[in-house]
């Protein structure tokens, strides 16, 4: 109670002396004008700026600390904090670390600093000492050799995950506030969910950042963004849903561009169910979805049709067309399955062709594609009943009783085939949801996960990929869009489909 | 009085312990998992087997009842365990988020102060007269406009059009401003109409009516006898309202960028974060009793006949 009526005391003189704020601040601004300065606006807040525990990634994102290896525009590795990288037998790798990079605190980078930060993330983050499954970690003059307890050939790309990323092993809390990277911005002062502000490294080695000051904000309301942007607040907004990024393309102050993400909206079908374990159903299934219509109608334009699992310009991308609503073709799926029209409804024995969908709402499009195959399939007979659930992981590993449910997931966060199709059609992948159990895909599974060479590693995905959807274990729908918008007077700033390396060293305005 | 804390205090105590037990009961039984949210299953190629390891790593394979056990043996000495998210202890998280709460707290209770007094004042002072048509329409308003859309017609008039009050994080005095307003006023609208039938109420007692044939200054009767107990019914709806106000602004804290505690829970909702939400649960349920108790006292002061009743006793 004490508290609060000091509070209420301070918030009495606060909101007094707001009246002369003003005029302070606009001083300040004058002095400020010849700084360069940007403000980003990012969706999801953090707590912490400790790398290898920020589930959001903020400090790669923000251009405070950096990976060894980076997916570029290209969506290919791309050697970064290290200079070259190669096998020297199944389990072990050799990574040299790039000549010539400092901390922010002027230290040189060595493998001896980029050890200690391996070893203090594994230590500290659960998911990364499972991803990484390291053996020994040991330095050999300039370069790092990495061990594992089992081959993993993935290893390169694993490095481009956030988790990874190299700090100045220091004590918790200040890795928490204020870590030192190698990054083109050092953290001046960080306000915990609110912002991050940032003052350009002068040091950096890959050449001088444009920008002098950047702040990196935070705000999970969209609508919030927007007004954020229009309103001055904010230079850049991440994120945009369709309804505001239409609005906001009026503005001619603005410019909003989207690219397609590395994101997949899919259907998962349960091999449990009597119904959906028949392939013909599947196929039926597969070819009731109007891909064109959940990108355009649906998600407002702001996705694009998928072919496959994979965003279609990875190297390791089937590249297939994206299959074509047709119901009639779904009907005579379904007369090959055994099922026979009995006034307007397809039915199997007499018993109709019902099924249970699960969706779930965190992602607001993902019921909507629900709703879309009830009614396409209503048209051809088949009854579909949607149960939305709060927590879709936990409820499908729960219940047998479901026939296919809805999902999105990064298939290739991190450039390498073998991640998802090891997550979802391994029978103990964490997200095998349908209970996969195809001893074709096992085999050719284990097949990649012995190969090293990138060029084999993706023909032998694609082969994987290609089997997979002959059989249709799961139906790929749709790759949302990452929408960012700015105001115009931003420079060099292009949406990327990595979404890790936001802020750069050329990012300016004008 | 001193019985009487003493009786209080045995009683939160015991509500406290059914509290904790209850929700750690309720959280475990829950669906979701921590070591899901913990590994990124999501972004992170993970097989179950690994998942099970950690589980039962962490002591989820035990009897509910060894868990519960377990924990309450570190809380009692004040160990709320930490965070399976950021690793940090859960009351260094719970309180650099609380300042901010507080800050929210206090900034939407002058509002409603600045606001619901004097207008349910007025109100019943000048019942009928346009004064307290306006405080009718802005209760109206007040209490069925969700605070999320106030809170993007204030930004929109404040921010986007005007430019005159920032509205992203905590930058002085300044961003208080608007997060404010938006939980406050609708609060207000509820303030001022409860006020304003406490007042009617009292006015229309006897003594009240005795004191103004008496000569009584009109100003005094209203001021140092009518609002005075009048203010009984709003400081009990104070004290809800305070525990409300501590959890319930997260609509509030999302749209402003505002760092409370509201969204800080809500995430460990999101993410079974369960010494999180357990240590949250507990400690609301210590502020809204402490709240209570006080209220409680408070009567005495407001109230010169359970002051008598007591001395008689």
């Amino acid at each position: 109670m004490k508290a609060t009526f000091l509070s209420i005391f301070i918030g009495i003189v606060l909101m007094l002396s707001a009246c002369s704020n003003s005029s302070t601040n606009s001083k300040e601004a004058a002095n400020e004008a010849q700084e360069k300065s940007l403000t980003f606006l990012f969706n999801f807040p953090t707590s912490t700026l400790d790398p290898h525990q920020d589930d959001n990634s903020t400090t790669v994102r923000a251009g405070i600390t950096e990976t060894l290896v980076k997916l570029n525009e290209d969506l290919e590795l791309e050697p970064w904090l290290a200079s070259e990288w190669k096998a020297i037998d199944e389990l072990t790798w050799s990574f040299t670390v790039q000549e010539g990079v400092l901390f922010q605190d002027g230290t040189t980078l060595d493998a001896e600093a980029v050890k200690q930060s391996f070893e203090r993330g594994i230590n500290v983050s659960e998911s990364m000492k499972a991803a990484l499954k390291l053996e020994s970690i040991s330095t050999d003059g300039n370069s790092v050799i990495f061990k594992t307890t089992q081959p993993l050939p993935a290893f390169p790309s694993e490095l481009t995950h956030p988790h990874t990323s190299i700090v100045k092993v220091e004590d918790d809390e200040k890795l928490r506030t204020a870590p030192i990277g190698t990054g083109p911005f050092v953290v001046d002062t960080f306000d915990s969910e609110v912002k991050v502000e940032l003052t350009k490294n002068t040091s950096y080695w890959n050449g001088e950042p444009k920008l002098d000051k950047v702040t990196f904000g935070f705000n999970s309301d969209a609508n919030a963004r927007a007004m954020a942007l229009q309103s001055g607040e904010a230079d850049i907004i991440y994120y945009l849903p369709s309804e505001l990024a239409t609005s906001l393309k009026s503005d001619k102050n603005i410019v909003v561009e989207s690219v397609s993400s590395l994101r997949t909206h899919f259907i998962s079908y349960n091999m449990n169910s009597s119904e959906v374990a028949d392939e013909n159903v599947r196929q039926a299934l597969d070819s009731l979805f109007d891909r064109e219509a959940v990108a355009n109608d649906l998600m407002g334009g702001m996705a694009v049709p998928a072919g496959g699992p994979f965003n279609p310009d990875f190297p390791f991308s089937m590249k297939a067309d994206p299959v074509k609503y047709d119901p009639s073709h779904a009907k005579k799926l379904l007369e090959e399955a055994g099922y026979k029209e009995d006034n307007g409804v397809m039915k199997k024995n007499g018993e109709p062709l019902q099924l249970e969908m699960i969706t779930y709402q965190s992602r607001p499009e993902l019921p909507l594609i629900a709703q879309m195959l009830q009614s396409n399939a209503k048209e051809i007979g088949v009854e579909i009943n949607i149960k939305s659930v709060e927590n879709i992981d936990e409820y499908l590993s729960t219940n047998e009783e479901w026939d296919i449910a809805t999902y999105s997931n990064l298939t290739a966060p991190r450039g390498d085939v073998g991640y998802f199709l090891n997550s979802a059609y391994s029978l103990d992948g964490a997200l095998n949801i349908g209970e996969i159990n195809d001893p074709e895909i096992n085999e050719i599974l284990t097949e990649l996960n012995k190969t090293t060479d990138v060029e084999k590693r993706n023909d032998v995905g694609k082969q994987v990929e290609n089997m997979t959807q002959q059989k249709i274990y799961q139906s790929y729908i749709v790759h949302p869009m990452i929408t960012v918008a700015m105001n115009k007077d931003v420079k060099n700033y292009s949406v990327s489909k990595q979404e890790y390396y936001l802020i750069t060293n050329q990012l300016d305005v004008e | 009085m001193i019985r009487y804390l003493l009786s209080k205090i045995i009683q939160i105590i015991v509500v406290l312990l059914c509290l904790s037990f209850l929700s750690f009961v309720f959280i475990k039984l829950a669906p979701g998992d921590p070591v899901k949210a913990m590994l990124d299953i999501d972004e992170v190629l993970i097989t179950e087997a690994e998942i099970e390891d950690i589980r039962s790593e962490m002591g989820f394979d035990q009897p509910i009842f060894v868990q519960y056990g377990m924990w309450l043996k570190q809380a009692i000495k004040l160990d709320f365990g930490e965070s399976y998210l950021t690793n940090r202890p859960v009351l260094s998280e719970i309180q650099d988020r609380l300042q901010a709460s507080l800050e929210l707290m206090g900034g939407g209770m002058l509002v409603v102060i600045l606001i619901s007094i004097p207008l349910g004042v007025c109100s019943a002072v000048y019942q009928s007269k346009w004064i307290d048509h306006l405080g009718r329409i802005f209760s109206f308003f007040g209490a069925s406009i969700p605070s999320f859309w106030l809170g993007l017609l204030l930004i929109y008039f404040f921010s986007v059009k005007l430019k005159v009050l920032p509205f992203i994080g905590n930058n002085g005095a300044e961003s208080l401003i608007l997060p404010s307003l938006t939980l406050g006023l609708a609060m207000s609208a509820v303030y001022a109409r409860l006020l304003r039938a406490a007042m009617l109420e009292t006015m229309n007692k006897p003594y009240i009516k005795a004191l103004r044939m008496k000569g009584i200054r009109e100003k005094s009767l209203i001021f140092k006898y009518s609002l005075r107990e009048s203010m009984i019914p709003v400081v009990t709806m104070f004290g809800m309202s305070l525990g409300n106000l501590l959890a319930g602004a997260i609509v509030v804290e999302i749209l402003f960028s505002w760092p409370g505690l509201g969204k800080m829970v809500v995430e460990a909702i999101m993410n079974r974060d369960y010494p999180l939400i357990q240590a949250y649960i507990l400690l609301s349920g210590i502020f809204v009793m402490s709240i209570n108790l006080i209220v409680d006292l408070s009567y005495y002061l407001l109230d010169p006949k359970l002051r008598r009743k007591e001395q008689r006793a």
